[in-house]
């Protein structure tokens, strides 16, 4: 059995500018950091068992790779050779499409684990190729790079995509002190609303030449950001988001709707310094930054409009950020070396 | 003497003064994953150096949750390797001096790890061996060095902890890997600290 476990996500600023149709054109930035919600892969050898198996939301059990549901695990499997003896779970500490990369996540732990599967082993930055190698390359998804980095690299990031493919993490080195104290200002909160961020992404890539000058100014608002979390300016963070916010509305027209105008309005309105939607947008969560002494109300307010439009899965995430990205937490297959 | 110690004393404090900041802010950002995830960090170097990792390992292990030693749900997992004379022994004498630290750190390393090694020079074989075999493994490598800059350990460490000094300033490099392993210590005691006395205060 082996087991591997990489971070969620929350993504600050520069969300979209990680997808190729920009970046090939100008750098991409964003900046995000890991949290304390986890997805886990394990993986197990069946040589007496001649089947592929994977345990998701449903349990599938075949003969050969092809036969698989599950995309990601289909195209990995026939892509490292894989073809039988294996199974395959995935755990999760919060529901899918929250908006917080969990599907990213997803691919960074099970290549992680399907490499040592194969007695290899990976580092941080091979395991972000291989896994956005699956998502782009092999299944053609219309998405970006940076959960895939964000969740192996683990920590606070600022993450740079170049034209040549190439890719820089940066980490923010913040102390505990200004890195407890940005926490200690969120507030999150998961909306019940999920959404496939493809949906979203295709739209808004459709709408790249439109919109380059607005990317380019987040790739280029990510420096600020950086200079206001180390100076430890929570407001000034409160207020880029907000600004943020307002631009990647503006980039397609489902990245936000009614509910979550709402939500967020209430938010604001109750103190908060400002906030986003995390993820491609049209629902997930969201992410406020509030001063010392206003979350009781911004909690009150964003709830009365959970209750008013029958929310029933909304609810507060608590989160924590974490250093750590994949690992592989046991490993006791025989290919171990 | 008095010119000897002045003179020693300027040393030092210009190693102290150029302190590179953002190597030590990364180790401790490293240090801290390894925590969080429950890995083991490994430490080793010759001599003085020897001793140094020894130090750290009281000090991460037991000195920077001192003040609330039963209050934290888990501890750094610190050693230094090989853990016995026996061991270092049986290595140096079986197979020879060169594998005393990467022949032990083979046996230990898991992906959740980090290694730590010291050596002034930079350049020792038995130093340089046990960091192939943490870049092996794909586990993070902390190197504190002395001397020139183009030193083996600072060319391949993950985070290049790098004194500068002329070559041979051993007494001088010692001392500031001793500060650093100590600014870390303390690093980490005000965290712990934090974190359980800013609970205490929130009631």
């Amino acid at each position: 059995m082996i087991v591997v476990c990489a971070p969620l996500r929350i993504s600050f600023v520069g969300g979209g500018t990680d997808l190729p149709d920009f970046y090939r054109r100008h750098p991409g930035r964003v900046i995000s950091t890991a949290i304390d919600k986890f997805v886990y892969v394990a993986i197990n050898r069946t040589p007496l068992i001649p089947k592929i198996s994977a345990r998701y939301s449903i349990s599938e059990t075949v003969d050969k790779p092809d036969d698989l549901q599950h995309t990601r695990i289909k195209a990995a499997l026939l892509d490292l050779g894989i073809d039988k003896g294996i199974e395959i779970g995935s755990f999760a500490s919060l529901p899918a499409k929250t908006g917080l990369g969990s599907s990213s996540t997803f691919s960074v732990a099970l290549m992680k684990g399907l490499h040592a599967f194969k007695g290899n082993k990976l580092d941080k930055k091979e395991t972000a190729e291989e896994a956005s190698r699956l998502e782009i390359e092999l299944l053609g998804e219309p998405i970006g790079k940076q959960d895939q980095y964000a969740a192996s690299f683990g920590g606070l990031n600022v993450v740079q995509f170049n034209p040549d493919e190439s890719v820089n993490v940066d980490p923010v080195l913040l102390d505990y002190k200004k890195r407890l104290g940005l926490e200690g200002s969120m507030l999150l909160f998961f909306t019940g609303i999920t959404r496939m961020a493809s949906s979203v992404l295709t739209e808004q890539k459709s709408n790249i030449d439109k919109k380059f000058e607005t990317l380019k100014e987040m790739a280029e608002s990510v420096h600020d950001f950086k200079g206001r979390l180390l100076a430890g300016d929570y407001k000034g963070l409160g207020e880029m988001l907000h600004q943020g916010w307002l631009r990647k509305k503006s980039l397609a027209s489902n990245v936000s709707n009614s509910v979550i105008d709402d939500i967020y309005g209430a938010g604001i309105n109750a103190g908060a310094w400002g906030g986003k939607v995390l993820g491609a947008g049209g629902g997930g969560c969201v992410m406020f930054l509030v001063p010392e002494g206003k979350k009781p109300a911004v909690r009150e307010a964003v709830a009365r409009i959970a209750k008013e439009k029958e929310l029933k899965d909304f609810q507060e995430i608590p989160v924590k950020f974490v250093q750590s990205g994949v690992e592989i937490l046991f490993n006791g297959d025989e290919m171990k070396k | 003497m008095k010119d000897f110690i002045t003179e020693f004393s300027k040393k030092s404090i210009e190693a102290i003064e150029n302190l590179p900041h953002e190597e030590i802010a990364k180790a401790l950002n490293i240090l801290q994953g390894v925590y969080e995830r429950d890995g083991r960090v490994y430490i080793f170097g010759n001599g003085g150096s020897w001793a140094i990792a020894g130090h750290w390992v009281t000090d991460f292990n037991k000195t920077v949750f001192s003040h609330h030693l039963g209050e934290h749900s888990k501890r750094f997992r610190v050693s230094r390797i090989p853990a016995t004379e026996e061991e270092l022994t049986a290595w140096a004498n079986d197979i020879g001096y060169d594998m005393v630290f990467a022949g032990p750190l083979d046996n230990v390393l898991e992906d959740c790890d980090v290694v730590i090694a010291i050596s002034s020079s930079g350049n020792s074989t038995n130093i340089i061996k046990a960091v192939e075999v943490a870049k092996k493994h794909k586990v993070p490598v902390i190197g504190l060095s002395g001397f020139d800059p183009s030193n083996k350990l600072n060319q391949i460490a993950d985070v290049k902890i790098h004194v500068p000094t002329p070559k041979g300033e051993y007494e001088v490099v010692e001392s500031t890997h001793d500060t650093i392993m100590h600014l870390m210590t303390k690093y980490f005691k005000n965290y712990f600290d934090h974190l359980v006395e800013g609970k205490q205060g929130n009631g």
